[in-house]
């Protein structure tokens, strides 16, 4: 062999995998080393859709963050607009009403689910399973016009105020979401049975990407990609915020934190969150969404034009920004990907002093390279997509 | 996991630390093993043959026989000839309220052109003879804008709604998507769905 090799002058290559290439989702480059097609080393390149969230809070007063926060996980910015409303609610020391509790638990669940639905689509079309894509991508456009329904647009949703929402439940939500249900259901069992026995999808991504629990929380897992692991940790069970603790859902976990795990877990996490929002839904109590305190949720339109209180509170928040007092707080929310964390420190100004985010799919991709060395270059692809890397959110 | 502590003699979990009633962990991964029939391939792909030709004749019946007030079963708009049934939350592109004398309801107060978070609305303002307030000059840059909605949401006068018009925002030139008053003035009977659902959303029953 040594002679072989020696005649052979085989070499390591180098080659460059992105920035924009058909398995990056995000716009990411991946420098690796290969020796045939085994890869031996491989470095991550991150920050080409940085677009300085971070310094643009601070720029902006802090209602204004929220359509910021739109543009973070893309997939699903209805958790995103949750977790920094909340935040901000804890620096104050406010806590929103009931109902809003419950609208909010219902927005997150409908944003996880096109979420996961995404994101086992687009690996399926990564391995060829171009179907599968359809069907799901179907059952996540039904989603998404739940959420326009709600919001009034599909992505850049801007939905959640602080201390309150932008608006209560349209009517007929309820039967819209029943039958959408109905259909993303019967899209789920097909793509069900399309993929989880089907031995080109197993053979490709079943003992591929593998780690063990105690390396993946060593490395800052959450989200599926460690419950994959058989770590069932989920912020929603172990903070609970919100009114996660009143709702029965179960933490799908898997064995080995291979990709067909993650798949799984994704999978089962699109039921446990259709449930949640079942629940939700018909839980739901009555009463006021917004707090009634002018100096940080603006008062109803009726008091704004006909009441001179009123008015002036609303010019003041709303050109003065709204004046949390100093400090400094972290938030966590259940992301679809993992831990995602809020940290923001005020000043007492209008303006964020900082606002810092933990981004789940950052120590996701620095685990990259360790998933990946001693592999076969084919096995980017699904590992890739399975960490399901959100550039918007990476990079911010 | 080797150096566990006495925790996982509890009932909670020893690297959550929450109680596992409360957690409920659900093991996903069972009989992965694929049994000899799975693995011969052949009655799999049958199954799945099975699955995508039901969406296909689905589909195909769908098309010669449309159910009521559709015409045909598939998911797919076609999208210049048909078009899809905006909700009434849709946030389109940001016009100005003209009033019942056709002037534009806006009295220049700058909160829109303040809380815009993209910076999109520029306005100078000016006094009429009876010392109202106008704007003199009203901006609206559509491609900075990203359809927040927050414009509308502070405005004190209903002056400037998102409408419902989605076309026209893809252009080759930028200066062309810079709007001017003239081209924002919508007048109020053709925004009137718009304005009842604002008042609706934002009133006082709704809070
Ligand atoms: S919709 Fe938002 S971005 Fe557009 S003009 Fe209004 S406030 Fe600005
Ligand atoms: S908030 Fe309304 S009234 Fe004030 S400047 Fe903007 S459009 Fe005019």
């Amino acid at each position: 062999m040594a002679d072989l090799e020696k005649d052979l002058h085989t070499e390591h290559m180098v080659i460059n995998m992105g920035p924009s290439h058909p398995v990056t989702h995000g716009t990411v480059k991946f420098l690796v080393t290969l020796d045939g097609e085994n890869i031996v080393d491989m470095k991550v390149d991150i920050g080409y859709l940085h677009r300085g969230f971070e310094k643009m809070c601070e720029n902006g007063t802090w209602q204004q963050v929220i359509p910021y926060t739109d543009r973070l996980n893309y997939v699903s910015p209805l958790i995103n607009n949750v977790g920094y409303a909340l935040a901000v609610e804890k620096l104050i020391g406010i806590e929103v009403p009931e109902r809003c509790q419950y609208l909010r638990v219902i927005a997150s669940e409908l944003s996880r689910i096109s979420d996961h639905l995404t994101n086992v689509a687009a690996g399926g079309l990564e391995l060829g399973a171009f179907t599968a894509f359809l069907y799901f991508v179907e059952a996540r456009e039904l989603v998404w016009d739940l959420i326009e329904m709600l919001c009034g647009a599909r992505v850049t949703v801007n939905y959640v105020r602080i201390g309150g929402l932008k608006n209560d439940l349209p009517q007929g939500f309820q039967d819209k979401t029943r039958a959408v249900f109905k259909e993303v259901r019967r899209l789920w069992s097909d793509v069900d049975k399309l993929l989880t026995k089907n031995r080109v999808f197993i053979d490709r991504v079943r003992d591929v990407g593998d780690i063990s629990a105690e390396e993946a929380i060593a490395y800052g897992f959450t989200g599926p990609c460690l419950r994959a692991c058989g770590v069932p940790y989920d912020v929603r069970k172990a903070q609970p915020y919100l009114v996660y603790d009143r709702m029965d859902f179960e933490i799908p976990i898997g064995e080995t934190g291979d990709n067909f795990d993650k798949y799984l877990v994704r999978m089962e996490e699109i039921q446990q969150s259709m449930k949640i929002v079942e629940q939700a839904l018909s839980r739901l109590p009555d009463g006021p969404i917004n707090l009634d305190l002018p100096q940080y949720r603006m008062q109803p339109k009726e008091d704004i034009y006909h009441r001179i209180d009123s008015l002036i509170f609303h010019f003041k928040t709303v050109i003065d920004g709204i004046k949390p007092p100093p400090g400094e707080v972290y938030l966590a929310v259940e992301g679809t990907n993992g831990e995602l964390g809020f940290y923001l420190v005020s000043d007492g100004s209008g303006k964020p002093y900082k606002c810092r985010v933990r981004p789940p799919c950052f120590a996701l991709t620095a685990a990259m390279p360790r998933l990946m060395k001693g592999r076969l270059i084919a096995d980017i692809v699904p590992t890739f997509d399975m960490i399901n890397m959100i550039g918007g959110e990476c990079d911010r | 996991m080797s150096k566990m502590t006495g925790l996982e003699q509890s009932q909670y979990h020893p690297l959550v630390g929450v109680p596992m009633a409360t957690l409920k962990p659900k093991q996903v991964r069972k009989n992965i093993h694929l049994t000899l029939w799975e693995k011969l391939y052949v009655f799999e792909i049958l199954r799945g043959l099975f699955v995508t030709g039901k969406h296909f004749f689905i589909n195909l019946v769908g098309f010669v026989l449309p159910p009521a007030g559709k015409k045909r079963k598939v998911f797919t708009v076609y999208y210049p000839e048909e078009k899809v049934t905006l909700p009434a939350a849709y946030r389109g592109r940001p016009v100005l309220v003209a009033g019942a004398n056709g002037a534009e309801k806006c009295v220049a107060c700058g909160l829109c052109e303040k809380m815009c978070p993209a910076k999109a609305i520029s306005i100078v303002g000016g006094e009429r003879a009876g010392g109202e307030r106008y704007p003199v000059s009203y901006t609206l840059d559509m491609a900075r804008c990203v359809y927040c909605g927050y414009c509308e949401e502070v405005c004190p006068k209903e002056a400037i709604v998102m409408s419902s018009e989605y076309q026209g925002l893809a252009q080759r030139d930028r200066a062309i998507l810079r709007y001017s008053k003239d081209q924002l003035l919508r007048s109020e009977e053709s925004v009137k769905g718009r304005l009842d659902y604002i008042r609706r959303i934002y009133s006082k029953c709704s809070y």
